[in-house]
Formats: C-alpha cells, sequence, structure tokens
C-alpha cells in the first residue's frame, strides 16, 4: 500500500511538472526567427526552385505581356491589409501536413501550362 | 511544393511583400467586404406561418438542435443533480418501474415549462436572453445549491429531498409534482447553456409574433435538451437498487460532489475579483486532486483501484497546474475603452475604425472572445495600431447610456461586436454575435481597415 502510495505521487508529480514545462514551451514569447541568407539559399536548393529579388520581380511585373503568376502564401488578413498587386492568395502553413492536403488544390489555381512563370511570396 | 507537381518554372521572392512596399511598387488591397461571407449562423427565414410537413421537420431540426445542446458544457449541472435526485428519491420510497417513468416524464415537462415560458418572455419583450442570471444574487444562490448537494454526496448529510427544495417546498410537493419542481428549478440552471442557439431562434420567434409557436418550439428544444437527463434518471433509479458493490462507490460519489464543487466555481465565477476568478478554480482542481486521488480513504474493492484514484487525482492536478501556467504565460489583452462620444469622435478624427464589444461576464461566448481572441498577440497589435476599442459592459443592467446604445444599435443580446468604420459608421455585414477565432476575426478587422494603411 505505502509503495503504491509513493510510486503515484512520484508519478502524479511528474505528470504536473511536464505539463506545466510544456506550457511553458509552447506559450513563451520567442523573437520571430531571423532567417540568414545562407539558410534561404540552402531551402531553396533543397526545394528545387529559385530565388527573385525585388528588382528583377518588379521589372517583370512591370512587362504587360508576361505569363506570371504571382501567389501570397501569407493568411488571409495579410493579403487584405496589403499585397503586390495582381498576386493571388492562397494561405500556406509551412508544414508537411498543409502541403499534402492542399496539393491539388494548388495545382487548380496554378492551371496547367507547367511552363508558366510562378513566384511565391 | 509546386516544383514536385511538375511545374518547372518556379520562384520565390524571399523579400516578399515588405520590400516591395518600401520601394513603392503597385499594391493592391482587398478590404471592401469578405469574399465568401462567413457562416454568421442565420437564422431560418420564416414568412409568418408554418404548415404540414415544413412544421414537422422544423420541430424535428429543433429537437435534434436541443439534443446537440447537451454538449454544452452549462449541462453539466444538471447531470449530477438528476442522478442524485432520482437515485435518493428511490431510496426512500421505492417506487416501480412505471412510476420511475412518470417521475420522469414530469421531471421533463418542469424543465421544459420553464425554458419554454423563459423563451417566450424574452421574445415577448425583446430583452436580453440570460438578464435573469446577470444579478450575483441569483448566482450566488445557484452556486450556493450546487455546493449544498455537493457536501451531501461528500457524506456530511444523507440526501432525502434535496435540501433546498425540500425546506422550500415542503412534503407536499414531494410526489410527482415533486418532479415537475425539480425540472422547473432546473430549467433556470439551464438557461444561460442555451446561449447563442437560442439566439438566433429567438429573434426568428419574434419576427413570427406569435407566442404558442414560440412556446411550442422552444418547449420541443426542451425536450431535446433534457431526453438524454430522462434516460439518465431511468438509469440512476436502477442504479440504486443493485446492491452495494462496496466501498467504491461512496468513492464515485465524491467524484460527483466534487464536479458539482466546479460547477458552482463556474456559475460563482463572473461575479469573483479578477484574482479569485483564477485562484478559485485552481484551488478547486487543486482540492479535487489531492481528495480524490490520495487523502479519500474508501477501501480498494479490486486491484486497480488505487491507480484509478491516483489517476483521477493525477488528472485533476494536472488540470490546475495547466491553468495556473497558462494564466501566467498569458500576454496582454487590449485595452479596451470605456464608451463615450469623445472617445468616437477622437477616432473619427484619427481615421481609426471602430470596434464596439458588447459584452457581459455571464456570457461564455464573451468570455471566450475575451480569453482567446483578444488575447492573441496579432489581434492585440492590430487593434492597438489601427482600430479604437471600445468595450460596453452589460453585466450590471440599467446603466441609461447603456441602454440607449443597445437601442441605438438594436443589439439583441451578447456577444456582439459592432464594427464601425473610419466615417463612424457600422459595417452590418461584419457583425458579430458568437465567438470567432483569431484568424476570422484578423479577416474581419482587415476588411475594414482604412486602405491606406497597410500594416
Amino acid at each position: 500500500m505505502d509503495v503504491q502510495k509513493r510510486t503515484s505521487s512520484g508519478l502524479a508529480l511528474a505528470a504536473v511538472l511536464m505539463a506545466v514545462v510544456s506550457v511553458w514551451y509552447t506559450e513563451r514569447p520567442v523573437a520571430p526567427p531571423q532567417t540568414t541568407w545562407d539558410a534561404v539559399t540552402a531551402e531553396a536548393k533543397a526545394g528545387g526552385y529559385a530565388l527573385i529579388a525585388t528588382e528583377e520581380l518588379a521589372r517583370r511585373h512591370g512587362r504587360a505581356s508576361s505569363d506570371l503568376l504571382l501567389v501570397d502564401t501569407r493568411q488571409e488578413w495579410e493579403y487584405r491589409t496589403g499585397h503586390i498587386a495582381g498576386a493571388v492568395n492562397f494561405p500556406m502553413e509551412p508544414t508537411w501536413w498543409a502541403r499534402w492536403r492542399k496539393a491539388g488544390e494548388l495545382e487548380d489555381l496554378l492551371g496547367t501550362d507547367k511552363d508558366r512563370l510562378l513566384v511565391f511570396y | 511544393m509546386a516544383v514536385s507537381l511538375g511545374y518547372r518554372n518556379v520562384y520565390r521572392d524571399p523579400f516578399g511583400f515588405p520590400k516591395w512596399q518600401e520601394q513603392g511598387l503597385p499594391i493592391a488591397s482587398s478590404p471592401a467586404g469578405l469574399v465568401a461571407p462567413m457562416p454568421a449562423d442565420r437564422n431560418p427565414s420564416g414568412d409568418g406561418s408554418l404548415q404540414g410537413w415544413a412544421m414537422l421537420w422544423t420541430l424535428l431540426g429543433i429537437f435534434a438542435g436541443g439534443l446537440a445542446l447537451n454538449l454544452t458544457p452549462c449541462v453539466y449541472p444538471m447531470i449530477p443533480i438528476t442522478v442524485s435526485f432520482f437515485g435518493g428519491r428511490t431510496g426512500r420510497d421505492q417506487p416501480g418501474q412505471i412510476k420511475l417513468v412518470f417521475h420522469g416524464i414530469c421531471y421533463l415537462l418542469g424543465l421544459a415549462l420553464t425554458n419554454s415560458t423563459l423563451g417566450v418572455v424574452a421574445a415577448l419583450t425583446g430583452g436580453l436572453m440570460g438578464a435573469m442570471l446577470q444579478n450575483p444574487m441569483v448566482l450566488t444562490l445557484i452556486a450556493g445549491v450546487l455546493v449544498l448537494f455537493a457536501t451531501s454526496l461528500f457524506g456530511l448529510w444523507e440526501l432525502r429531498l434535496p435540501g433546498f427544495l425540500a425546506q422550500a417546498a415542503g412534503k407536499s410537493y414531494s410526489g410527482y409534482f415533486g418532479s415537475l419542481f425539480m425540472g422547473l428549478t432546473l430549467g433556470v440552471v439551464a438557461a444561460p447553456c442555451i446561449g447563442p442557439f437560442v439566439l438566433g431562434l429567438l429573434t426568428w420567434v419574434a419576427g413570427m409574433g406569435n407566442p404558442w409557436l414560440g412556446f411550442l418550439i422552444f418547449f420541443v428544444l426542451s425536450l431535446g435538451l433534457g431526453s438524454p437527463l430522462f434516460a439518465l434518471a431511468l438509469f440512476s433509479g436502477q442504479l440504486q437498487r443493485l446492491p452495494r458493490a462496496g466501498g467504491w462507490m461512496m468513492w464515485v460519489r465524491k467524484v460527483m460532489g466534487w464536479v458539482l464543487v466546479g460547477m458552482a466555481v463556474y456559475f460563482i465565477r463572473p461575479v469573483l475579483p479578477e484574482t479569485l476568478k483564477i485562484a478559485l478554480p485552481v484551488a478547486v482542481a487543486l482540492g479535487a486532486g489531492l481528495h480524490l486521488g490520495w487523502l479519500d480513504k474508501s477501501p480498494a474493492a479490486f486491484k486497480i483501484f488505487p491507480w484509478l484514484k491516483a489517476g483521477v487525482g493525477t488528472l485533476c492536478l494536472v488540470l490546475a497546474a495547466l491553468w495556473i501556467t497558462a494564466w501566467a504565460m498569458r500576454g496582454p489583452g487590449i485595452d479596451w475603452r470605456t464608451y463615450s462620444e469623445q472617445t468616437l469622435r477622437q477616432a473619427t478624427d484619427q481615421g481609426k475604425p471602430i470596434i464596439i464589444d458588447f459584452y457581459a461576464d455571464w456570457c461564455t461566448p464573451c468570455r471566450e472572445l475575451e480569453e482567446v481572441t483578444f488575447h492573441h498577440d496579432e489581434v492585440v497589435r492590430q487593434a492597438t495600431e489601427n482600430f479604437v476599442m471600445v468595450k460596453v459592459d452589460v453585466t450590471r443592467g440599467g446603466d441609461p447610456l447603456h441602454e440607449r446604445l443597445l437601442q441605438e444599435h438594436r443589439i439583441q443580446g451578447v456577444p456582439t461586436i459592432v464594427f464601425l468604420d473610419a466615417r463612424g459608421e457600422e459595417r452590418a455585414d461584419l457583425r458579430l454575435v458568437d465567438f470567432l477565432p483569431p484568424d476570422a476575426f484578423l479577416s474581419r478587422m482587415a476588411a475594414i481597415k482604412p486602405a491606406g494603411s497597410a500594416r
């Protein structure tokens, strides 16, 4: 009986501690991650896409006869507040689950022309 | 990800919108209205009369809605009360199975009668739902009754007739009338939980202007709400006639007692001062955990029982720990202003839209909004930078200014959140009458923000 009581108290204490730590971990204020340029290029390489600078994008954006499709991947409310003229909104969380879930939808949005110039931001 | 779909010409602009905007390149915004109007739970449009099949289907739908209301937390206090009432009853005068069914029906009728009366009165007067329960006295009374029941379940005294009712009603009420009276009383307890669902229904009923139809609709709703309780009543009668299964039953009673204490805290919480609001629930969870898990000396009837006790105790302790950490970690909330003509004029001068939150402590969606949405980092940031946030607290009625505002904005109940644009005119399509998660709320904020201020 006594052994049982001691073990159960120990387990309870451990559970309480775990709860506190997990809440602290998920809720603690974090500074927005500052991604370095190297990390961005590495990510682009791994993902198989290229990077485009604002100036270059602006040049292509200005051309009337381009087949450019601009996709705004931010949340809908961010898009509403302001977005690059002509961009379409496709809210996307950076998780594999969102990618898998929204793949079909994205394909519909991008169309059948696989050579079209696509720019995400 | 577009790459994996086979697209060959894929780019990413890592600087994104902020830099684009900085350089003064062409931008656009679409704050005008919501692309897809949110399903704001519009009420079925009644043309004044319902007949035949339409009537039947409507009532069936409302019955199903009533059943669904059992999923809302405010029904919980009724469960242990029902069990203890019917359990105690059968323990005393041992009615037969048929009698028990009649008692159950009386109970159900009582419940339905209260709710439909409340519904019709509220519909006819057009008053705020839950206005009866805004009174701290009423809340304290309800909490007191719950604690009284709880002490009985803890074994401090024997429950013959439910204590408070026994004194109030005397012996003559102990028959079927007792069950009816019990149901009537419980209807009052259940009233706040019908919340936003009933609000939609109320406006619909008021629009039809037929009190009888209104009565019928709320009666059917309460039948839906009460039928699981009816089943529970029958079951708990059966339960008591089973032979005593040992000391662990006493422990189960104590669990129910703590559930009742928890509900008492839930009811009394709105009228508590700020620090007690968090301290009391934590204290109760702590007490329940220690009592149920370790202090209680109910003899172990079977092998897993001590572990079951420790498990339940741990659950309560973890809950208490979660609450207190979540509270300690919580960021700052929105800085609400009180309503005044000057605040409004100032907002219009600054070209800022105004969001008015009609709020009351006793309304659950209001508190949920306050605790979740209005504590969300981004919502708070947007609100402080681009909006003037005004809160009208109607917890205590009778303020002439508030009464006038309720009239002016045609507020049917709380929560109601009114969005005024920078010119001070209401955007009726954005009006909100229920809880809304932060993301969706940000969409509405974006929809009303002046086009010029992009961030």
